[in-house]
């Protein structure tokens, strides 16, 4: 009982984790490119929607498009930029170039709007909770912020999904990752694809963000947390897997969760809530220790 | 013997660079004695630490092409030993910190063979993986002072066992002594075997297999060496701070800083990380001390950082050295 609602919390979370790895796998299919700065893209999105609903007294869930903006704006503008540029350095360089992005925004961050911890407390859905009841299986209680993030973010997730497979924008994407060279001779503009990818990551990121500051403290160094999530669930998924990211998302979500339940049903103090990320971390090691493709992935 | 002659042979360097590392030992030996305030100085024995981690990184990093991005683990095995253990036994510092440096090694033995099956972005994420891992077993290991860290004993009177001295001159010294022992084995290593065959393995590992290298053993050794350089440098910082706790030792931003003054400097070249924490760490330090004690201008000193590594690692990947080299070369 206690389990099976600590597995409902964990695929909530984890639909939001498959949101945010969303970006970092289609940037990495595309260009090998690792971006640490995804974080702070995520940082940024929860700012915005944090900001526009406080100065427009307009619930944060309509504010989503905003930070969808802001995060596309972002990515073309760290694409164009700078990754342009890292694109024809070796890869410690690119790893370097992204990271110096991070910080950046990080920084940028804590110089705007300082260190402190914020968190939305107005708002429709804010504070509230659903109860559901079943039988022999007792009552559920949901946040409904979080219900509503995992539900909006469920549907971010379709259309991105549909976007790539089912529209000519989209095979043209897929197939400059598959192969560049072939791609550039059938008249695909290589370099907008790239620059596409960098926006649809970053809106995708935006809106993650957008979704979680609902129930999450956002704070300029929030970004370290959810980049490792987001790493953790690619190289689970397999890097540049959109259907992995997804599957392993909700995976992430789970063990985060279940971690500190093992933890407390068993009264074993190492299963403490405190190490529920670093489980992740650690899942990440094996996983790609064992399996380095990921377990959806096609690219080795 | 050998081994010693090749440590102390500078012969094949250039003119330009003899002289200038012979200027460069002259001031650091006068270094002390210039009137420089307790601020410079620290930011001297700054300069030398990060030199020697950047030094020990440059085996893997630069000369293997290996993207290592964990270093602070072994920084903080090498301090927490050497703190615990006087915390604990009141073992001294000359017999704490080769214990480090054997744990340091031993863990990136274990560490090091499922973590070189992985090449490029997988290692270098996997590396963070592993030092995030370690910090969070820290901040939370009650045994250990948990988040709060530790404090070293203070000696009433400057002890050369403990290595507690009053002023900061003694550490300068020391911290020097063991930066050129860094600067010798770097200058055999390069000579050696194993650099040739890291060298190799970073052109074209596929090639250096076929002829018969094990990339591999090559990589795990050259970690190995790397993680004791660090750890060297972490029992440093254990009896220099005199406090330690996981965030100021086993921090992912210390990773980092450690990498990037070596390939901001040059990876892979004899000079590069001296080069990249002799720029680095001042304009940290400095940057930091100005821009902070403006209030609101909290972070700028860390954006300026931060912008600094985006143009580098945008235009010269090579790093400062790359930059002279290319000046060079123009020249001849």
């Amino acid at each position: 009982m206690i389990v099976l609602d600590a597995l409902l919390q964990g695929i909530l979370m984890g639909l939001l984790f498959a949101l945010v790895a969303l970006g970092l796998t289609i940037i990495f299919g595309m260009m090998d490119i690792v971006n640490f700065a995804h974080g702070e893209f995520l940082m940024i999105g929860m700012y915005t929607t944090y900001w526009t609903s406080l100065f427009l007294h307009i619930d944060p869930l309509i504010t989503l498009p905003a930070s969808a903006i802001v995060g596309m704006l972002l990515g073309l503008a760290s694409y164009y930029w700078l990754v342009k540029y890292l694109l024809r350095g070796p890869m410690i360089a690119q790893l370097f170039g992204t990271f110096g992005l991070m910080l950046f925004l990080r920084y940028l961050a804590q110089f705007l709007f300082g260190i402190d911890y914020r968190i939305i407390q107005k708002g429709l859905l804010v504070g509230k909770t659903l109860s559901l009841e079943f039988p022999y299986l007792g009552i559920f209680r949901f946040d409904w912020t979080k219900l509503s993030a995992a539900i909006l973010s469920l549907i971010a997730f379709l259309l991105v999904y549909y976007l790539l497979h089912r529209t000519k924008l989209g095979k043209a994407l897929r197939a400059t990752a598959l192969n560049r060279e072939a791609a550039n001779y059938m008249g695909i503009k290589t370099e907008r694809m790239n620059a596409l990818a960098w926006m649809i990551g970053g809106g995708t990121v935006g809106i993650a963000g957008g979704l979680i500051v609902n129930f999450w403290y956002v704070y300029p160094t929030v970004g370290l947390l959810f980049v490792m999530i987001a790493f953790a669930s690619v190289a689970m998924g397999g890097f540049g897997s959109i259907k992995g990211a997804f599957f392993a998302g909700i995976l992430v979500g789970i063990l985060e969760m279940l971690f500190p339940m093992f933890g407390h049903l068993t009264g074993w103090d190492f299963f403490g809530p405190h190490f529920k990320f670093t489980v992740v971390y650690f899942a990440y090691f094996i996983i790609v220790v064992l399996r380095p493709q990921g377990l959806f992935g096609w690219k080795k | 013997m050998e081994k010693i002659k090749d440590a102390l042979d500078f012969r094949d360097f250039s003119k330009p660079e003899k002289v200038g590392f012979a200027i460069f030992t002259l001031f650091l030996l006068a270094f002390p004695w210039l009137g420089a305030g307790s601020f410079v100085k620290a930011v001297a024995i700054q300069f030398l630490l990060f030199s020697l981690f950047g030094m020990g990184w440059n085996t893997i990093g630069g000369y293997g092409g290996q993207v290592e991005l964990g270093k602070a683990q072994y920084v903080g095995i090498g301090a927490y030993t050497v703190a615990l253990m006087m915390v604990w036994w009141k073992i001294p510092f000359w017999v704490s910190m080769p214990i480090g440096i054997l744990i340091a090694l031993g863990y990136s033995f274990i560490i090091g063979y499922p973590l070189f099956r992985l090449k490029g972005h997988y290692f270098a994420i996997a590396t963070i993986c592993t030092s995030l891992v370690l910090q969070d077993i820290f901040i939370n290991w009650k045994l250990v002072g948990a988040a709060k860290g530790i404090e070293l004993p203070i000696h009433e009177h400057p002890d050369f066992l403990y290595m507690q001295f009053k002023s900061d001159t003694f550490y300068f010294y020391f911290i020097m002594v063991l930066f050129y022992i860094a600067i010798f084995y770097m200058n055999w290593f390069r000579k050696s075997k194993l650099g040739y065959q890291l060298r190799m393995i970073k052109e074209d590992e596929e090639a250096a297999e076929s002829l018969g290298i094990d990339a591999r053993w090559c990589k795990i050794k050259a970690y190995s060496i790397a993680s004791a350089f660090v750890a060297v440098g972490g029992g440093f910082l254990a009896v220099y701070n005199l406090y330690i706790d996981p965030y100021s030792v086993m921090d992912l931003d210390l990773s980092i800083k450690i990498a990037l003054m070596a390939m901001l400097g040059g990876a892979g070249s004899m000079w590069g990380p001296i080069i990249g924490s002799a720029f680095l760490v001042p304009l940290d330090r400095f940057l930091g001390s100005w821009l902070g004690a403006h209030k609101g201008l909290i972070g700028v000193d860390f954006m300026i950082y931060s912008a600094l590594i985006m143009i580098v690692s945008a235009y010269q990947p090579r790093g400062i050295w790359g930059i002279i080299e290319q000046f060079r070369k123009k020249g001849t």
